[in-house]
C-alpha cells in the first residue's frame, strides 16, 4: 500500500512536470501569443521553443501553427477556448519543421492550411524529424504523430469572419514559408523568414539570397508589429536589421572561407561577432549551417580539374 | 566476504588499472581491439599535438568532415591511419605523406552513431601518435540511402573531379571532389563500388603521396592536401572496379 502511494505520488510528479502551462499573452485586438523560448530543443523545455499565434475573427479562432507535439497542441487548444470562448475554425502552418506543425493532431477536427510545398515537404520529411524530436524532448512527445494539412492556400487575402489576414508565400528558411499580416491590427506573423536575439537555422534553404530577398519583400509591407517564428516580439524593424547582418556576415563567412580553400572544420570554430552576442545559439548553428550549406559554396569556388581520357 | 568488502575490492581494482595505462582522452572500450588489429600492438602515446579535428556533432551522418594535422612531427611522418571506432566499416584511410607534402589532410565521412574518431600517426622512430576526437550522431549514415544514385545521369559523372589549389604563403592547398557513390554494401542490393586508391604525383610522374581508402569515406569524396611549395600536382584514382581516373592541379 505504502508502495502503492509512493508510486502515485511519482507518476503524479511526472504528469505535472510535463505541463506546458500555456499563458497567451494578447498583443493586439483579438490577437493572442504564445511566445517560446530562444533554446534549443531540451527535455527541460518540452519542445516551446516558437512562437504560436491565434487570432479571434466572428467567426471563431485562426490558430498560427501548432507547436512541437501533441502535448502542446492540445494544452494550446484548451487555452484558446479559455481564452477567446470561440472554437476554432482554421489553422494556418507557416512551415514543415517539427516545432510548428506537430500539435497538429489536436486539431484534425479543423481544417489546417498550409502552402502546397508545406505539405509535399512534411509527407517527405515529417516522421524523420518527428523521431528526432522524441530524441531530443523525450516523454513531451508521447503520442504525436505526423498530421498532414487538409487544405492548400496560396499567396493573397484571405477573408475569415470580420479579418482579412494577407498571405505571402516566401522561400527563404524551408523553400515553403507562410508569412500572415491581420490587417486590421498590422500585427505580422513572420514565420521562420524570420527569427531575432536566436540564430536562424538553415536545413532546408534554398539559399541565403533567396533568403535575403524574401525580408526585403516582408519588410514591405504594412506592419505595425513583427512576431518573429523564434525570439521576442517587436513594434520596429530590430528584426530585420538583425537578420540582414546575421545573413550577410554567414554569407561571406561561407563565400570567403570557400574562396581562401578553408575547410568546413576550420569555418565552424572562426570567430563569431561581438555583435551577435545576444544572438543565442549562434555557435550551435553555424556549426549546422556549415555543414548544410558550405558544399555548395565549395562547389562553386572549385572547377572541372579532371583530366580523364 | 559481503557486498560492501566486494565492491570496496572492485573499487581499488579500477583504480589501479587506471593509473596504469596512459589515459584514453576518449575513453573507448574499442581502443584495445583497434590497437591489435589496426596498429599490430606496436608502442603507441595518445598524443594531442596530433590535433584531429572534428566537428561536436554530426549534423549530416552521412558526410562529417574531419581534419588531421600532424605538422607537429613534419619531416618525421610515415603513415597515417584514421578509423570511426563504432562504425560498422571503422576505417577511413591509410595515408603514407611523402616529404613533399604535409602529413595533414581532410575528408568526410559517414558515421552510423556516436563514434570516438582517431588518427594515428606513426613517427620514424616506430611510434603512434595517436590523435583522438570524439562526434556526436543521431547516426545512420552509413546505411542511408545513396543520395549520387539517385541524381539522373550520375553514371556519366562518375570520376569527375572539381578541384582548386588555394597558394597559402610559400606552399599550397590542394581541395578536390571526386563524383563517386563510394557504395559500401551497407545499402540493400548494391554492392561494394568506391575509390580505393589514390595517388599524388609531380610533374615527372614521382609520386608525392599515397592514401588508401576505405567505404566509411562519404559519397563523392572530399579531400584536402596541403603541398609544399608550389609545384605541378597530378591526382590519380582508382576504384575498386578498376576504373581509373585522373586530374591536374
Amino acid at each position: 500500500m505504502r508502495w502503492m502511494l509512493l508510486m502515485m505520488c511519482l507518476f503524479a510528479s511526472l504528469a505535472q512536470a510535463l505541463d506546458y502551462h500555456l499563458q497567451p499573452r494578447q498583443i493586439a485586438d483579438g490577437v493572442w501569443l504564445l511566445e517560446g523560448s530562444t533554446d534549443n530543443f531540451a527535455v527541460e523545455n518540452g519542445g516551446n521553443i516558437v512562437n504560436i499565434g491565434f487570432i479571434e475573427t466572428a467567426d471563431g479562432v485562426v490558430v498560427i501553427d501548432t507547436g512541437p507535439s501533441r502535448r502542446f497542441g492540445e494544452a494550446l487548444r484548451q487555452s484558446i477556448e479559455k481564452t477567446t470562448g470561440k472554437p476554432v475554425v482554421r489553422v494556418l502552418l507557416t512551415h514543415h519543421h517539427p516545432d510548428h506543425v506537430l500539435g497538429n493532431q489536436a486539431f484534425a477536427d479543423t481544417p489546417i492550411a498550409a502552402l502546397p510545398e508545406t505539405s509535399r515537404l512534411l509527407a517527405e520529411q515529417g516522421d524523420a524529424m518527428a523521431e528526432n524530436m522524441y530524441r531530443l524532448v523525450g516523454d513531451w512527445m508521447r503520442g504525436t504523430e505526423v498530421v498532414l494539412p487538409t487544405e492548400e492556400i496560396q499567396e493573397g487575402v484571405l477573408a475569415i469572419g470580420d479579418r482579412r489576414l494577407q498571405l505571402l508565400a516566401l522561400r527563404g528558411h524551408t523553400g515553403a514559408d507562410l508569412a500572415i499580416l491581420d490587417e486590421r491590427t498590422g500585427v505580422l506573423f513572420a514565420g521562420d523568414v524570420l527569427f531575432y536575439q536566436r540564430a536562424l537555422t538553415t536545413p532546408n534553404s534554398p539559399g541565403l539570397d533567396v533568403w535575403l530577398a524574401d525580408l526585403d519583400r516582408l519588410e514591405a509591407l504594412p506592419w505595425k508589429q513583427i512576431v518573429p517564428g523564434h525570439g521576442p516580439v517587436t513594434k520596429d524593424a530590430a528584426p530585420f536589421v538583425q537578420m540582414r547582418d546575421y545573413l550577410d556576415w554567414l554569407d561571406g563567412l561561407l563565400r570567403e572561407g570557400a574562396e581562401q580553400g578553408a575547410e568546413m572544420n576550420e569555418l565552424i570554430r572562426a570567430p563569431i561577432p561581438e555583435r551577435f552576442a545576444q544572438v543565442s545559439l549562434s555557435r550551435y548553428e553555424l556549426i549546422r549551417s556549415a555543414s548544410h550549406l558550405y558544399p555548395r559554396y565549395e562547389r562553386n569556388a572549385m572547377e572541372r580539374v579532371d583530366t580523364n581520357p | 566476504m559481503d557486498w560492501r568488502s566486494l565492491m570496496l575490492l572492485a573499487l581499488f581494482a579500477w583504480a589501479w588499472e587506471a593509473r596504469a595505462a596512459a589515459p584514453d582522452p576518449v575513453t573507448s572500450v574499442m581502443w584495445d581491439y583497434y590497437h591489435q588489429r589496426l596498429l599490430n600492438g606496436e608502442a603507441f602515446v595518445f598524443d594531442d599535438k596530433v590535433r584531429l579535428e572534428v566537428p561536436p556533432f554530426a549534423e549530416d551522418a552521412r558526410q562529417v568532415p574531419i581534419q588531421i594535422d600532424a605538422s607537429a612531427y613534419r619531416g618525421k611522418v610515415k603513415r597515417i591511419l584514421a578509423w570511426a571506432e563504432l562504425n560498422p566499416i571503422p576505417r577511413i584511410l591509410d595515408f603514407a605523406p611523402g616529404e613533399h607534402l604535409e602529413p595533414s589532410l581532410a575528408i568526410r565521412i559517414r558515421v552510423e552513431q556516436a563514434t570516438p574518431i582517431r588518427a594515428a600517426v606513426l613517427t620514424d622512430d616506430g611510434v603512434w601518435h595517436i590523435g583522438s576526437a570524439r562526434v556526436e550522431a543521431a547516426g545512420g549514415g552509413c546505411t542511408a540511402p545513396s543520395v549520387v544514385r539517385a541524381e539522373a545521369g550520375w553514371e556519366e559523372r562518375l570520376g569527375q573531379v572539381l578541384g582548386k589549389r588555394f597558394v597559402r604563403g610559400e606552399d599550397s592547398r590542394l581541395r578536390l571532389q571526386v563524383s563517386h557513390p563510394m557504395d559500401n554494401g551497407l545499402v540493400g542490393g548494391i554492392p561494394e563500388f568506391y575509390i580505393e586508391q589514390a595517388e599524388l604525383r609531380d610533374a615527372d610522374g614521382q609520386v608525392l603521396g599515397r592514401i588508401e581508402l576505405f567505404p566509411a569515406v562519404s559519397e563523392n569524396p572530399t579531400l584536402t592536401f596541403d603541398v609544399r611549395g608550389d609545384r605541378h600536382a597530378e591526382l590519380w584514382l582508382r576504384d575498386n572496379n578498376g576504373n581509373e581516373f585522373q586530374a591536374a592541379f
